[in-house]
């Protein structure tokens, strides 16, 4: 009994190394104390490598919004705020429309509107963000620029949400291109729609954890998989295929939610 | 511990389908409510029966799945019907509905079933009434796919005409 006390911590902390070097979701938590306990904020530079972003205390102010202080958007209270906040390079999806103003890639992404080279900086940037935009920061400030802050870190999460997962970034960069593609047709690829029968099955019928793993892992394989097809085919503007591959990863994301749910 | 995992886990698998009711909101009609707890026909016949027509249709939107299978007798009644949904209640429920109202019809007559009907029948609001079409196409491709199948068979048992061969190419 008193061995089996004493292993238990043992063991319990070695599986918790493992789990924390072999699954990559479990280095979010590690990365995030770095940044928090690192007292040189200068050493985080380099993880956010983007024109017009930079660290409180510092001068935030672009070039091309400091020489237009009558640009249309002035006058509002909040400005000083907005000013420092958006990046020299055009906000990408400012020019359609239709899109929904709360989740663009002006906020997470300057650079430009590529699918797959997203991932990279997005948590750095994401979270350098969220400093900026730290009640902390703003609560001397005037109750407008304080809503500002507010609204805008709203904003932030919301184009984190949409642009760190694969499909919903798809959607989303697909919509950019005035590609919709929420469809109410009904859909009758019989190869696809076996699969995904066979797999909800699969699910439902599984006998232990175990096994729903080894489904969960499979679903990730073809994620990833049509994940990269949909690269392929935004990059040689076939929105055809591109349909077809979000289509895909709808229904891998569906089976991975039920099996989600069974765990 | 062990019994109570286990347990839970098998409970599991036999509702896997049909998660507690407790989870539809308030809003449905008591029809989907209870097509919901109490799913009729459900199951699976074998595909490769040549008296089987198998419908598998899913809504790209949402990423359900639905399939209704139809058992046809000699005379082109339809003797049965299962089904195997994987999707929301509205869905679950409006398959269930499908096969109860195909049974002992015969095949041109269900081909008129139409989705409002269905979703007249479970009181559907209209966010929902794509499920109701996801079960009248899967009717349809049920009929469809006993139909091309009847045609293989009986082209396979007599010798293949010109006018069927030009029909396949």
């Amino acid at each position: 009994m008193s061995k089996k006390k004493l292993l238990t911590p043992l063991s319990s902390l070695l599986l918790l190394r493992r789990t924390l070097t072999s699954t990559p979701h479990f280095s979010i938590p590690h990365f995030q104390s770095r940044t928090n306990f690192s007292p040189n904020i200068e050493k985080l530079r380099p993880l956010f490598p983007l024109p017009g972003f930079d660290f409180p205390g510092k001068s935030f102010i672009s070039s091309q919004f400091g020489n237009k202080p009558n640009s249309p958007t002035a006058g509002t209270a909040a400005l000083p705020l907005k000013r420092r906040l958006f990046c020299s390079a055009p906000p990408v999806g400012a020019s359609n429309p239709s899109i929904t103003p709360s989740i663009t890639f002006r906020y997470l992404d300057c650079k430009e509107r590529k699918y797959d080279s997203v991932e990279e900086h997005l948590e750095g940037k994401y979270k350098d963000w969220q400093k900026k935009l730290h009640p902390d920061l703003v609560h001397s400030k005037s109750e407008k620029e304080r809503e500002y802050a507010a609204e805008q870190s709203a904003r932030v999460i919301d184009a984190y949400r949409t642009l760190s997962k694969p499909l919903a970034r798809a959607i989303y960069i697909l919509k950019l291109e005035g590609v919709d593609i929420d469809e109410e047709e009904t859909l009758s690829d019989l190869d696809l729609l076996s699969e995904i029968l066979e797999v909800r099955e699969a699910v439902e019928e599984a006998p232990n954890s175990q096994a729903l793993n080894q489904i969960q892992s499979l679903m990730q394989e073809k994620l990833k998989q049509w994940s990269n097809s949909f690269a392929e085919a935004f990059e040689s503007r076939n929105f055809e295929e591109a349909v077809k591959a979000i289509r895909r990863m709808t229904y891998y994301e569906r089976v991975n939610e039920e099996i989600v749910k069974r765990q | 511990m062990l019994r109570l995992v286990s347990k839970r886990l098998l409970q599991g698998s036999r509702e896997a389908q049909l998660p507690a009711a407790l989870t539809l909101p308030r809003l449905y009609h008591e029809r989907v409510v209870d097509h919901y707890d109490n799913p009729r026909n459900v199951g699976s016949f074998d595909k490769n029966d040549p008296s089987v027509g198998t419908g598998l249709v899913g809504a790209p939107a949402c990423g359900d799945v639905m399939k209704l299978q139809i058992k046809v007798g000699d005379d082109g009644k339809i003797t049965d019907a299962v089904f195997k949904t994987f999707g929301c209640g509205s869905a679950i429920a409006s398959s269930s509905v499908a096969t109860e109202w195909v049974k002992g019809k015969q095949m041109e007559e269900v081909l008129t079933i139409k989705n409002t009907e269905i979703a007249k029948h479970l009181s559907l609001p209209p966010v929902k009434l794509h499920c109701s079409m996801l079960a009248e196409d899967a009717i349809k491709a049920a009929v469809k796919d006993y139909q091309t199948k009847l045609a293989k068979s009986s082209n396979g048992s007599s010798e293949a005409s010109p006018v069927e061969k030009a029909a396949n190419a």
